[in-house]
């Protein structure tokens, strides 16, 4: 696909999204570290009295292998790792969604509204419809199936985030309600998909206090996420923009530079 | 508003090759990406042989917290 312009900078963006993406996997981590590892402890010692009262000791197999505060580091570290990769596909989706315009056009906007497509198809649509389990939920036997559903998941939220793109585009020259209401309508229809698909087969044997709470950080985790990574690619690319708009001014006389401070 | 695009890119013959490399090495991260996500979100000690439990049980709260499933 050759465009009619300078061919796009793909590489640059690439590692705007790595940055960004690093960033929020970092953020992320230490928010998930300092909010959600107290909760997640007190699931663990729930787990613990339950199995030590004669269930499945898988608990204690798995308890083990890691010290509770290699796997605080362990959290961050995957965190930085999801970030990262997420950081990839924001800044190709965003290189695919706007190579046809001007490089430097409207980054902060942009950033921040494939920031906010991607929390929606990758984290609170699917989130709903399978939502986050704490420590001692979760059945080894039926991993894998729940594996599948959450992929199902993901997929179907992306698909619909796609879809609505498609909408908007077509309803370009609609009036703002229009297009909004049926990007809107994409979206909804969406979650009603995903409701479709076979529930979460395991039982939740936690406080529901506990549950509420882990489910609202893990919530609150991926909004994290999705906000710095929009943040950090939104600002670095106003910078360049800036940085760009620069050698274009210097070659011109210099009488009118100097007046603008 | 880009008035001067020839100012970011001078070397001019490379125009044709350059993008198509661009989006491949583009593509090479998709692929590196998703490896990762899969081993850090997927992996059950029974995928990738070699990590055992560990990696499992090493990403086990992010797990968690970013609503992967997990037992």
């Amino acid at each position: 696909m050759s465009g009619n312009t300078s061919p796009y900078p793909v590489l640059p963006l690439l590692g705007r999204g790595l940055l960004a993406g690093g960033a929020a996997g970092l953020t992320t981590g230490l928010f998930g570290l300092l909010f959600a590892e107290p909760v997640m402890d007190r699931a663990i010692r729930l787990e613990e009295e339950r199995s030590a009262g004669g269930g499945h000791d898988h608990a204690h197999e798995a308890e083990e292998l890691f010290s509770r505060s290699t796997q605080y580091f362990g959290l961050v570290v995957t965190s930085v790792v999801v970030g990262l990769a997420v950081g990839v596909f924001f800044a190709v989706a965003y290189a695919l969604l706007h190579r046809r315009s001007p490089v430097h056009e409207r980054p902060w906007p942009r950033a921040m509204a494939l920031a906010g497509a991607g929390f929606l198809a990758l984290s609170l649509l699917p989130g709903l419809r399978y939502p986050a389990a704490p420590p001692g939920v979760g059945d080894g036997d039926t991993v894998s199936e729940r594996q599948n559903l959450w992929l199902a998941a993901l997929v179907i939220g992306v698909l619909g985030m796609v879809l609505a793109h498609l909408v908007r585009q077509r309803l370009a020259g609609r009036a703002a309600p229009v297009r909004q209401l049926a990007v809107t309508g994409v979206v909804v229809a969406t979650l009603g998909v995903l409701f479709l698909l076979p529930g979460n087969p395991d039982e939740v044997l936690v406080p529901a206090t506990l549950l509420w709470d882990f489910r609202v950080l893990s919530l609150a985790s991926h909004a994290v996420l999705w906000a710095t990574l929009g943040a950090v690619f939104g600002a670095l690319g106003l910078r360049a923009a800036a940085r760009a708009a620069e050698p274009a001014a210097a070659p011109a006389p210099a009488p009118a530079a100097t007046s603008a401070g | 508003m880009s008035l001067h695009p020839g100012t970011g890119t001078a070397p001019v013959a490379a125009d044709a090759t350059a993008p198509v490399r661009d989006w491949l090495i583009a593509a090479t991260a998709i692929v590196v990406s998703l490896i990762a996500l899969y081993a850090v979100f997927m992996d059950n000690g029974n995928v990738i042989a070699a990590t055992g439990e560990y990696l499992h049980e090493f990403s086990h709260d992010g797990r968690h917290l970013f609503g992967a499933p997990c037992h």
